[in-house]
């Protein structure tokens, strides 16, 4: 059996059973946008929103897609200061700010398991 | 935070199925076709063909991206390639007569069991309770009365001729 790791807790995320952000948790205050863009509601009609969603949705879906074909693999991550790190993705979080991997390869050593903050990487790449 | 981060999904669509060079912080540039552009972080997601078959994709994120160029237009070729790349192997694309073809055939299906069901346009919508939207398969059926739901869903399953449900 595996030995369980200590787990690093984090802000509250958003609630379990709801759609997604709460713009009430401090690590959303903290860290996202408060608003993305969009057009106002008066200045635009309804189709062009409707459009916009339509968008919206298409470019979201290729990316969680993206990061589907990217679980398991091993990824290379670009971070600040010229840090070069590899590590097998796990998961991410919805509003992409940390990413969960799998044996980092730190300078230091190999992390059995790693939260990523998203903010501090530049890029990351990985082969299909 | 760039200004890349407040482009509107318009606009980002724009660059989809493109070559661009993304010029990132530390004076990195990145070169590839734009698979998608996150429209929450803004990231961009470029694909490089390699000649053994293979892709690289690089995905470089929204609060570093400093400038995006674009070298060469979309051509259908490589947005099919884009397409194949990442959608799963069981994906299948209907095309508008089909999907008109196979909502008929459920909406007769539905009346010759004697299901009231109305057409409202995209979706089937059975005694107000559920609705059935394209591409009309088990799977499509939504209702929060999962009694109804299991009833409808098992007759829908059941309907001759509807193949490939998803």
């Amino acid at each position: 059996m595996k030995t369980p790791v200590s787990v690093l807790r984090l802000p509250r995320g958003p609630e379990p059973n709801s759609r997604g952000f709460d713009p009430n948790s401090p690590r959303y205050i903290a860290l996202c946008p408060t608003t993305i863009p969009a057009s106002s509601g008066n200045k635009a009609g309804s189709v062009t929103l409707e459009e916009e969603q339509r968008v919206r949705s298409e470019l979201r879906e290729r990316f969680l897609r993206t990061l589907l074909a990217m679980t398991s693999k091993p990824v290379h991550f670009s971070l600040y200061e010229k840090v070069q790190v590899q590590a097998k993705f796990g998961a991410s979080d919805i509003d992409i700010l940390n990413f969960q991997v799998s044996d980092l390869q730190t300078p230091l050593g190999v992390q059995k398991e790693a939260l990523l903050r998203c903010q501090d990487m530049i890029s990351f790449s990985f082969q299909l | 935070m760039g200004d890349w981060c407040r482009v509107m999904p318009q606009d980002w669509n724009k660059y989809v199925n493109h070559e661009v060079r993304v010029s990132a912080q530390d004076k990195q540039q990145y070169e590839g076709w734009v698979f998608t552009v996150d429209p929450v972080s803004a990231s961009v997601v470029l694909v490089a063909f390699q000649e053994s078959g293979g892709a690289s994709v690089r995905v470089v994120l929204g609060h570093a991206v400093r400038e995006v160029q674009v070298l060469r237009e979309a051509d259908g070729d490589t947005e099919k390639k884009l397409r194949s790349l990442l959608t799963p192997a069981g994906c299948q694309v209907f095309s508008d007569v089909e999907l008109k073809e196979r909502k008929e055939r459920l909406h007769g299906w539905l009346e010759k069991n004697l299901i009231p069901v109305t057409d409202e346009g995209d979706v089937l919508r059975v005694a107000n309770v559920l609705t059935i939207s394209a591409p009309y398969g088990a799977g499509q059926c939504t209702s929060s009365n999962e009694i109804i739901l299991a009833r409808v869903q098992s007759l829908v399953e059941s309907c001759p001729q509807q193949k490939n449900q998803q």
